[in-house]
């Protein structure tokens, strides 16, 4: 998991969440004018689009939605 | 339309920026400033990519009347290793560097109107700037003052005219076209690589020195500059608060530091994130059995841990993702007052970018790189301190915008060699054409497997490291069978091929640097020998792959000579 949870109802189209993902997770519905989350497997849970969202429409977990990574030893 | 049926939009410039992260932003506003039409591009969102919005908002400073003694001190701590004539143009730069900053609408902490210089310890001086927003700002300053700006468009080849770089060929992540970009001067500022093992960097992917290495760039230092950064392991990020490491225990509950720098358990310090001395206390317990390594608050007050975390500076803006405490209460649900945390070590990225000269000039006509996809040619080792990334990437940012831009505007645009270029764009969308039977985070994993363990990567030895290329070849194997359904894919894939690149680079430049010194530390070599080794490694394209060779340090013409 990682996006535990996504409320496209708080959403006003502002984008900043689109634009923060380094994943390319989210993208806008251009007709709806609301962003929506199109991979959701790519997710590292690095809280981009949570920080910048100004309407609190992310829940994000912090593991990444692939599992964990390598260990450093 | 192209060849591979998909649509082909080409568009002209003076100077293209690759990459709008903190040296992408102040590369553009800068050639705009001067005259140039600017077009910058960025593979996410222009205002919220890069590094600098989610760092921590400081950024180094130096008083020009102490560029000389700083330039000095950071020479004589890089052992004579530094391009000394970058150190005092970095130096000399950061105080018009950070007016300027201020002037083009990033907001500062300010006392009395002024921005504030606080000192961190003897000599070394920071400001703090709103970073959350600070690109926002900067955004608009650059849309108010006519630079053209595209997102989500992904930059992976640059274009060619014989030697000349003449722009860069890309693709939509929203509308799959094939971008061609022809430009007078191009500006690569797209970072160097993070691996997204540490979450907090996690858009920086070696796409920069990839694309400089295709075209014929030279790159330069790729075995330095692999950092590690701790943090709790299960929130996946770096620990901000400069007094945790007092609380690091092994698994018999015995305090770490204080067995390997017990000065560092006495009076008042500063231990960063990034600290090293951390890092190798964390790797020799685990080593010797005692690991795991746990972070132990417990018995401290909540007011007692706020106390210790990052600090939260009134007028200035934070975001969650920086926020340790509320991160670990409210999304891990841990009490840090009651449960111990498991830290780990991350990869935070590695170094290597492109050669430049004090102007951001590289090796090939036509092309300027600024920020992490340039090479940190101005220290070694010495002057450390917070927030020289950011201040990195703005004087390599201005000075490669100004330099470009006047270029320029005093030449014609060079058409793109149409043969290189259809060769260009085939191999960027040859993986869309693929079935593929591996997917491109199985071959990002493998380069992890290679790139993140610290006995290949930090405790370096020929013997493991050639067992880590090992890794990267089975990676380079499966990266072969990896296809694309689709332009989101098939920018996981180049991500993925540009991470391989780097790592390959990283070893093969750590295997011929046969001594130790700076972050390169070689346990079969683990002294510093100057009197072979006072010479750069450089990587460019030879006959069937990568060409590695030495340049000695010209240290006849800088300011300052070794003691004889």
């Amino acid at each position: 998991m990682a996006i535990r949870n996504f409320y496209p109802e708080n959403c006003i189209g502002c984008g900043n969440c689109v634009a923060a993902c380094p994943m390319d997770v989210l993208r806008m519905d251009e007709e709806e004018n609301k962003a929506y989350v199109a991979y959701p497997m790519d997710c590292i849970a690095c809280w981009g689009c949570e920080s910048f969202c100004t309407e609190g429409c992310f829940d994000i977990s912090p593991e990444r939605a692939r599992g964990e990574l390598v260990s450093p030893y | 339309m192209s060849d591979t049926g998909l649509p082909r939009v080409t568009l002209t410039t003076d100077v293209l920026v690759l990459g709008a992260g903190g040296a992408g932003m102040c590369a553009a506003l800068k050639a705009k400033e001067a005259g140039a039409d600017v077009l910058m591009i960025d593979k996410c969102g222009i205002g919220y990519s890069g590094q600098v919005p989610i760092g921590g908002g400081i950024l180094a400073y130096v008083y020009p009347s102490y560029v000389d003694t700083w330039a000095e001190k950071v020479t004589r701590d890089s052992h004579f290793f530094n391009n000394q004539d970058w150190t005092w143009a970095f130096g000399g730069r950061m105080h018009q560097t950070t007016m300027d900053l201020a002037d083009l609408g990033l907001k500062f902490l300010r006392k009395d109107g002024d921005i504030e210089v606080l000192t961190w310890g003897p000599n070394i001086h920071v400001t703090l700037f709103d970073a959350p927003k600070s690109l926002e700002s900067l955004r608009r300053t650059a849309k108010a003052r006519g630079v053209r700006m595209m997102d989500k468009i992904f930059a992976i080849d640059l274009l060619k005219n014989g030697d000349q770089v003449v722009g860069a060929v890309g693709f939509g992540l929203l509308d799959g076209r094939i971008y061609e970009f022809n430009a007078k001067a191009t500006i690569v500022a797209t970072g160097n690589c993070g691996y997204q093992h540490e979450k907090t960097y996690s858009s920086v992917l070696g796409e920069g020195p990839a694309m400089g290495y295709r075209a014929g760039a030279q790159l330069t230092n790729a075995e330095f500059n692999s950092m590690y950064v701790w943090g709790i392991k299960q929130l996946g990020k770096e620990l901000m608060g400069i007094h945790f490491y007092l609380y690091l225990e092994n698994a018999r509950g015995e305090k770490i530091m204080g067995k390997y720098y017990p000065e560092l358990m006495v009076g008042e310090h500063a231990v960063l994130t990034f600290d090293p001395r951390v890092i190798h206390a964390m790797y020799e317990e685990v080593k010797a059995g005692l690991g795991p390594i746990r972070l132990n608050l417990n018995g401290l007050t909540n007011d007692e841990i706020a106390g210790l975390c990052e600090e939260f500076v009134e007028d200035l803006s934070h975001i969650m993702a920086n926020d340790t405490m509320l991160l670990l209460r409210e999304k891990a649900g841990i009490d840090p007052s009651k449960e111990t945390m498991e830290m780990w070590p991350r990869l935070l990225y590695t170094g290597g970018g492109m050669w430049v000269d004090p102007h951001c000039r590289t090796t090939l006509p036509g092309l300027w790189a600024a920020g992490g996809a340039c090479s940190n040619l101005w220290t070694n080792g010495g002057g450390s301190q917070a927030g020289l990334g950011v201040q990195s990437a703005a004087v390599t940012g201005f000075a490669a915008g100004e330099d470009a831009a006047a270029y320029a505007l005093g030449v014609p645009l060079v058409d793109v060699d149409r043969a290189y270029a259809d060769r260009a764009i085939a191999r960027v969308m040859a993986p869309l054409g693929r079935a593929g039977d591996v997917d491109a985070y199985d071959v990002t994993y493998r380069v992890h497997e290679a790139i993140v363990p610290m006995k290949y990567n930090r405790i370096r030895e020929a013997g493991r490291m050639n067992e880590a290329l090992g890794i990267l070849d089975d990676a380079r194997q499966k990266l072969a069978r990896v296809g694309a359904a689709d332009p989101h894919d098939l920018a996981r894939y180049h991500s993925a091929e540009s991470m391989l690149m780097v790592s390959e680079f990283n070893y093969t430049a750590a295997l011929m640097r046969e001594e130790s010194r700076a972050q390169h530390f070689r346990e079969d070599f683990p002294q510093r020998d100057d009197e072979n080794w006072l010479k750069w490694i450089t990587i460019e394209q030879g006959d069937g792959g990568p060409k590695l060779s030495t340049v000695p340090i010209p240290l006849q013409k800088y300011r300052l000579q070794p003691n004889p």
